[in-house]
C-alpha cells in the first residue's frame, strides 16, 4: 500500500508542477498580449472582438460562433490562426476558439483561451466600455 | 476505424479508448495494493495501445466500440471533421510511457506506478476537458519541424 500511495504522491507532485508550469504561461501569455495593438484592426471608439478560429475547429462552429451571435451590436474580427500566424502569434493563440476583447483605441484587454461563452464575453465588453469611459472622462 | 480518408474523427472511439486507458491503471493501481500480480494490466495496457497506434483494426478499446457499443445504440457515434494523426500519436505517446512505466514496476514499482498514472491523468484530462496533451506536443514537434505535422484539429491549432 505504501508504494501506492508514494506514486500517487510524485504522479500528484507532476500534476501540481505542469499546472503551476500553465498557468504560470498563460498569465505571462496574457501579460504579452494586454497592452499589444492589432495592426489590422480599424480604431473605434466601442470596444470589439478578435475572434481567431480555424477551417477545421468544430468546438468553433458549435459553440463559440453560436456565442457570438448572441453578442448585438459588437464589431468581431474574424482571424484565420493558421492563415494570420503572425497575428496569432502575438496573442499567443494556441488554442482554437480564442477570442481577444479589444478595446476601441485597438488595445487587448482580455484574452479568452479556449471557448468563451456569451456571458463572459458580455461582462468583458462591459468592462472595456466602463473603461473607455473612465478614459473618457479624465481626458 | 475511428476515422475515414475524408479526414473525419470519431470522437466517440477516442472517448471509449481513452475510458479504458483510464480504468485499467486505475484498476492495476488499486488492485496491486492487494494482488500484486496486478500491475501486469500496466504493460498489457502499453501493447494494447502501441499497437492500436500503428494497427487500428488491433485497438482493442476502439475495436470494442466499434463491435460492441456502437451497434447496440450503447455509445452514439459522434464524427467531426479531424485528423487523426494527432490522436494516433497522443496514443502512441501515451503506450510508450507505459513501456517506460513497466520497465520500472519491477525495480521501482513507485516511479512505474506514478508514470502509469500519469498517463491515466492525461487520458482523463482529454476525456473531461477534451484537451489532448499529445496532440499538442504533436504540433509543437511539427512547428519546430521535428516531425511533419499540419495544423487543424478539434480545438487546438
Amino acid at each position: 500500500m505504501a508504494t501506492q500511495l508514494w506514486a500517487l504522491a510524485a504522479a500528484g507532485a507532476v500534476v501540481l508542477a505542469a499546472a503551476g508550469l500553465e498557468l504560470w504561461r498563460s498569465r505571462h501569455a496574457r501579460a504579452r498580449a494586454l497592452g499589444l495593438t492589432a495592426t489590422s484592426a480599424a480604431r473605434d471608439v466601442e470596444p470589439y472582438i478578435l475572434y481567431f478560429t480555424g477551417e477545421n475547429c468544430s468546438v468553433c462552429r458549435t459553440h463559440q460562433e453560436p456565442a457570438l451571435a448572441k453578442l448585438a451590436g459588437v464589431r468581431i474580427d474574424k482571424v484565420d490562426a493558421i492563415a494570420e500566424r503572425e497575428l496569432a502569434d502575438r496573442f499567443q493563440v494556441y488554442t482554437l476558439p480564442t477570442t481577444v476583447v479589444m478595446s476601441g483605441e485597438g488595445k487587448s484587454l482580455n484574452v479568452n483561451y479556449g471557448y468563451a461563452p456569451a456571458t463572459k464575453l458580455e461582462r468583458q465588453l462591459a468592462d472595456a466600455r466602463g473603461a473607455n469611459l473612465r478614459v473618457n472622462a479624465t481626458a | 476505424m475511428a476515422t475515414s480518408p475524408r479526414g473525419v474523427v470519431d470522437h466517440s472511439a477516442l472517448k471509449v479508448n481513452q475510458t479504458g486507458i483510464v480504468a485499467t491503471v486505475l484498476v492495476a493501481f488499486i488492485g496491486s495494493a492487494f494482488f500484486r500480480p496486478a500491475l501486469v494490466l500496466i504493460p498489457m495496457l502499453a501493447v494494447v495501445l502501441l499497437l492500436g497506434t500503428f494497427a487500428p483494426q488491433l485497438a482493442l478499446f476502439k475495436q470494442l466500440y466499434f463491435k460492441v457499443l456502437k451497434p447496440r445504440g450503447i455509445v452514439r457515434p459522434r464524427v467531426v471533421q479531424d485528423r487523426p494523426e494527432p490522436h494516433n500519436f497522443a496514443q502512441g505517446l501515451g503506450g510508450v510511457f507505459l513501456v517506460v512505466s513497466s520497465a520500472f514496476l519491477l525495480p521501482l514499482p513507485v516511479v512505474g506506478l506514478a508514470l502509469a498514472l500519469l498517463v491515466a491523468v492525461l487520458a482523463f484530462i482529454n476525456l473531461a476537458f477534451g484537451y489532448c496533451v499529445g496532440c499538442q506536443i504533436y504540433f509543437q514537434l511539427g512547428r519546430a519541424g521535428f516531425i511533419k505535422a499540419t495544423p487543424g484539429t478539434t480545438g487546438t491549432v
